[in-house]
């Protein structure tokens, strides 16, 4: 097994492999996991630090700067400004995300279908990659032990109001519902890939180097022919290493905002001019209710399930306990009165609204880091302000004593009537408060130079040797989480992927 | 800069209860969490607090910058842009909202002070884990039950 950091590097750091991957979330590790197992070389390349299940803990303060990219402080402009959070660490955002495993509606994969003209990417081809792929992660739903009162709510106003509720498939092994999957799962049972694919790639004799930002693609006569980078010192975060990796492919597996913003930086994409276009990003807002007495929303598992009763409407609906610490930061109050409101953090229950998008937004690089725009549309915010108040009756009608609402100008709801106010006050796209964690879309998979980015096998139309296995591939919207997705699309980057002679 | 931040912070944390290393420690995630982004992300929302000093200025409310204004006073400028009908201005709060915020209710006495104690409670599940690897299923006692919370 060999994963080396920062401290393990010579002032020039010169590495070869048949396929380096850079990144080791849903995408990279998938990819480079089958071509390890295919018997191919394998070189990681990790901008994060490997930090092994034994070193999660509940304290934010720790984790959000050594698991997330920027310290979890990043945000997509547009109206309205939208913040988000991705993982950077081994394993990527599968480390510090909830594991739902929920595979696209058939009707999206036979758009995928349609629209690329291949058939392979339809409902029946796609079935034996997606059962892989959950096979090696354990894709299952909870055993009753991690369950939580939150999520039993939750499903309990579901059912009185005639909804349907599902339990949620993820990936997980044995999962106790310690409840801190946005930290790191402390228990080993989340099946991120630092625990599921990356073990399987090491032991087939992959590397990885972690603490190293891929800042340039390596080009040679029209072919990529590795990764020019830096390594970055943990203590100072500085990079003050210089990285180079010769490898015979190339697959980038940054995420839909870093993948783009990499590729970008050779103008490419010129066929189709779609690099860094069709940003998709799976908005959600927040429902917080209070009531009178205490749920412990933090003890059982992270979203138990959905209510999927909207699901056409492109809405979904579920509960999703944070540390306050994340609380805090987004309930309206300051001070004192934030405080207050945070001694009943025992009686919240945490939940929130993801509508599917209707439009796309972009990804371009502006100062040396990406600048990604997104707004919603008016029916996405018709939509948001439908399950908004679909989420606060639910909450009511389980007696809740009060619900604070996602809005700028309109915050705590005391009873079901004053949601009559929403549709008074929220006229604005600028007043409802988004967050979102499912990018998608910026380099898009097709059979046509002409309207995609790369080609059915993942490589860049116009840079040979280059290809790319993450959330960028997808053609549109996928409308759920879209972890297996990516992960599927990844297997099929690394059955596709052929190396030069 | 770490005047600003020390008033910011100061202003938007609540104000008890507190342990004298409070400020500095919030203010010390702040500054940490600056150096995990861009440089050129920091560097705007460095800009961004030294814009948030002078709101009693843009604001046509006073011509001192919050740093020298008693806290309360400083609060009751900053309550008014998180409430700002302004998106951008109501954006410039998102920076340090977050992140003094997530710090201060981070720490150990806050969490006391909200009954919040994930620490106890993971150990648990981990030992529960570690007992059904070995092959003792969860049974009915190892839920996470609080009756209460279904009363209604």
């Amino acid at each position: 097994m060999t994963i080396l950091a920062h401290r393990d590097y010579r002032q020039v750091e010169t590495h070869e492999a048949e396929v380096a991957v850079i990144g080791t979330g849903a995408g990279g590790a998938v990819v480079g996991t089958e071509l390890a197992e295919a018997g191919r070389d394998v070189l990681f390349v990790e901008e994060g630090g490997y930090h092994p299940t034994s070193s999660f803990n509940p304290y934010l303060t720790e984790s959000l700067p050594r698991l997330f990219r920027d310290a979890g402080g990043t945000i997509i402009m547009g109206r309205p400004p939208i913040p988000y959070a991705e993982g950077r660490c081994v394993g990527g955002g599968t480390v510090v995300n909830g594991g739902m495993t929920w595979r696209p509606p058939e009707q999206v994969l036979m758009q995928w279908a349609r629209l690329t003209g291949q058939p392979d990417l339809g409902p029946k081809a796609m079935e034996p990659v997606f059962d892989r792929v959950e096979q090696r992660i354990h894709a299952k739903p909870q055993h009753p032990s991690s369950i939580g009162e939150d999520s039993r709510l939750l499903e309990r106003g579901a059912r009185r109001l005639g909804w349907r509720y599902e339990p949620n498939r993820r990936a997980q092994d044995r999962c106790v519902g310690s409840n801190q999957c946005l930290t790191g799962c402390p228990t080993g049972a989340k099946q991120s890939t630092l625990v599921s694919y990356l073990p399987r790639a090491l032991s087939r004799g992959a590397r990885c180097l972690t603490e190293v930002r891929a800042n340039r693609l390596w080009i040679e006569n029209g072919r990529c022919v590795g990764v020019l980078g830096s390594g970055i010192n943990p203590r100072t975060r500085e990079e003050d290493v210089e990285v180079r990796v010769r490898a015979k492919a190339v697959v980038v597996a940054c995420g839909a905002i870093q993948t783009p913003f990499l590729l970008l930086r050779h103008r490419l994409g010129r066929p189709s001019r779609q690099l860094g276009k069709n940003f998709l990003c799976h908005p959600n807002t927040k429902v917080l209710a209070i009531y009178p007495h205490d749920i412990y929303a933090w003890q059982g598992v992270s979203q138990g399930g959905q209510i999927r009763e909207f699901r056409d409407e492109g809405i979904l609906m579920a509960e999703n306990a944070v540390p306050p610490g994340t609380a805090a930061a987004q309930i309206p109050f300051l001070g004192d009165e934030a405080l207050e409101l945070m001694k009943r953090y025992n009686a919240m229950a945490m939940t929130g609204v993801l509508v599917e998008d209707s439009h796309a937004g972009s990804v371009s690089r502006c100062l040396g880091a990406p600048l990604a725009k997104y707004s919603i549309t008016p029916y996405d915010h018709e939509r948001f302000l439908r399950g908004v108040r679909y989420l606060a009756t639910l909450h009511f009608e389980m007696g809740a004593e009060k619900v604070i609402l996602p809005f700028s100008n309109f915050h705590v709801a005391n009873d079901v009537d004053d949601l009559a106010e929403i549709e008074r006050t929220q006229r604005s796209r600028s007043t409802i408060e988004l967050f979102t964690v499912h990018m998608m879309g910026t380099c898009r998979m097709g059979s046509d130079p002409r309207d995609s980015v790369v080609n059915m096998s993942g490589e860049l139309w116009d840079l040979p040797g280059c290809y790319v296995a993450d959330a960028s591939l997808f053609p549109t919207a996928v409308g759920v989480n879209p972890q297996v997705t990516i992960m599927a699309m990844a297997t099929l980057v690394a059955q596709r992927l052929r190396l030069p002679n | 800069m770490r005047r600003i931040l020390l008033t910011l912070a100061d202003s938007i944390i609540p104000e008890s209860p507190r342990t004298p290393d409070t400020l500095e420690e919030v203010t010390r995630h702040a500054l940490v969490s600056l150096r995990y982004m861009p440089r050129s992300s920091a560097r705007m929302f460095l800009w961004g607090m030294r814009l948030l000093n002078w709101a009693p200025l843009w604001r046509l409310r006073g011509l001192r910058p919050l740093t020298a204004l008693p806290a309360a006073v400083a609060r009751r400028h900053l309550v008014a842009l998180t409430q700002s009908r302004w998106l951008p201005i109501r954006l410039l709060m998102y920076g340090p909202v977050g992140l003094f915020m997530s710090s201060y209710f981070d720490q150990d006495f806050a969490h006391r002070e909200i009954k919040y104690a994930p620490v106890p409670f993971v150990a648990d599940r981990i030992e529960l884990r570690r007992r059904w690897i070995e092959g003792h299923e969860p049974g009915s006692d190892d839920e996470v039950h609080h009756p209460a919370a279904l009363a209604p």
